[in-house]
């Protein structure tokens, strides 16, 4: 596990004020947020900058960061292969808490470096509190393919936590979690796992984990809500004269789908629920693109010629130009 | 420090209109209590069609959800008022849509 300036991710120095990582995040935000950034990283930056934020604009954890950075300039929390390892104790006096009005939970998308940190410190210090109160929910994101989306799929998801063990002693909990994702799940929704959230707090039950469903990109198929795309290569003469020609489905199975004649590049035929199951199933939508045979040899090249000869077509009229 | 390893087989429920999630369901998962999701309706930022029911007969799906975490996280780190959330929410909407049709028709 590397040790994560996140001074150095926002940009700022050890002495900034807290207006200083608001302002130096909003900035960075604004630069990396995937919806309009540039970067070919973005996400991943984006993602680097809502933990340092999430650590730096926290008095508490920040006190603790930056005593636990000290150790590690020091020496002291450095393992053998050069990589960091949080030293036992190295958080006592500090306690952690998530109050209402801080949002959602959301740690489990951040660094197993920050999990191993931050994971065991808003756990001890949620226990502490007197109150009975519901665990909080926590929030992650899964990817699947679309073939796991129309088939559904077993998957296995790793949580990692720093506890107590039954000597006190802080122990990392690797908790596997063997999920069934439903047939029929669309980009975009949250698949709930009752009670694997945060522990309640004075008897009260765990929250809830959130995972949402993103679909891997598929060499095939585009995924548009509950609807599937898929570019559909035919000939000239397929497209000029219609064709019956086979196409595979994302369940497997190969159709044959009529392509009616006169057909131009871009046309859409409908596969009628063809798409991804579910009320409405959705359809899988095929986009033709007419693909040239090369001229590479010279009976293609006289056979374009004769084409020319027998069907005199001129794209280009509606520039008011002339053909060849 | 020692490492244990425990597997726990869950089951997944998928939050859609047929299934959805409660008002108090749908703030606990954003951190949040009742009157701010009744100021979500209001805002616009998630639909309700029985707005005129009490709070606690609301249920909303996935894209709900997805938006109130977004709204949320918004007002968390930029300090926004939810109407002006509700706005970039819906520019947000906007561009992807609009990338999605870009991707497919350079495709």
């Amino acid at each position: 596990m590397d040790f994560k300036d996140y001074y150095k991710v926002l940009g700022v120095e050890r002495t900034a004020s807290d207006d200083d990582v608001r302002k130096a995040y909003r900035k960075l935000a604004r630069k990396y947020h995937p919806d309009v950034s540039k970067e070919a990283d973005a996400e991943a930056k984006m993602r680097d900058l809502n933990e340092a934020k999430d650590v730096l604009g926290d008095k508490e954890k920040r006190a603790a960061y930056d005593a636990l950075a000290d150790r590690v300039a020091r020496g002291g929390a450095a393992t053998g292969d050069g990589g960091f390892q949080p030293p036992p104790g190295w958080d006592s006096g500090y306690e952690f808490h998530r109050g209402p009005g801080q949002g959602p939970a959301d740690h489990a998308e951040f660094s197993e470096f920050f999990s191993s940190m931050f994971g065991k410190g808003e756990h001890r210090g949620n226990q502490s509190r007197a109150h009975r109160a519901r665990g909080e929910d926590h929030h992650a994101a899964i990817e699947i393919s679309i073939e796991d989306a129309i088939q559904g799929a077993q998957r296995e998801i790793s949580l990692r936590a720093l506890e107590n063990d039954a000597q006190g002693q802080p122990s990392f909990v690797n908790r596997t979690l063997s999920v069934k994702i439903p047939a029929g799940v669309r980009p975009g929704q949250f698949i709930r796992l009752a009670g694997q959230g945060m522990p309640g707090h004075g008897g009260e039950a765990a929250g809830d984990l959130y995972l949402e469903v993103r679909i891997a990109p598929h060499a095939l198929y585009r995924v548009e809500g509950s609807d599937l795309y898929m570019t559909l290569p035919v000939t000239p003469t397929e497209a000029a004269l219609g064709a019956q020609v086979q196409v595979p489905t994302p369940s497997g199975g190969v159709v044959e789908v009529t392509v009616p004649p006169n057909a131009r590049s871009g046309l859409k035929l409908r596969l009628k629920e063809r798409g991804l199951p579910g009320k409405p199933p959705g359809h899988l939508y095929l986009l033709l693109d007419i693909a040239l045979p090369p001229a590479d040899t010279d009976a293609a090249r006289k056979a374009y010629e004769q084409l020319a000869q027998a069907s005199p077509f001129n794209p280009r009229r509606h520039l008011g130009v002339g053909g060849v | 420090m020692s490492t244990y390893t425990t597997t726990t087989v869950v089951t997944a429920t998928v939050i859609t209109a047929d299934s959805p999630i409660a008002a108090y369901e749908l703030a606990h998962a954003c951190g949040a209590d009742l009157d701010w999701v009744s100021q979500l309706v209001e805002q616009g930022i998630v639909r309700q069609e029985a707005a005129q029911a009490a709070v606690s007969e609301w249920y909303f799906d996935s894209a709900d959800l997805q938006c109130a975490l977004d709204a949320r996280r918004l007002e968390r780190d930029f300090g926004v008022g939810l109407d002006a959330a509700a706005l970039i929410l819906d520019l947000q909407h906007e561009v992807r849509r609009l990338k999605a049709q870009m991707l497919a028709q350079s495709r």
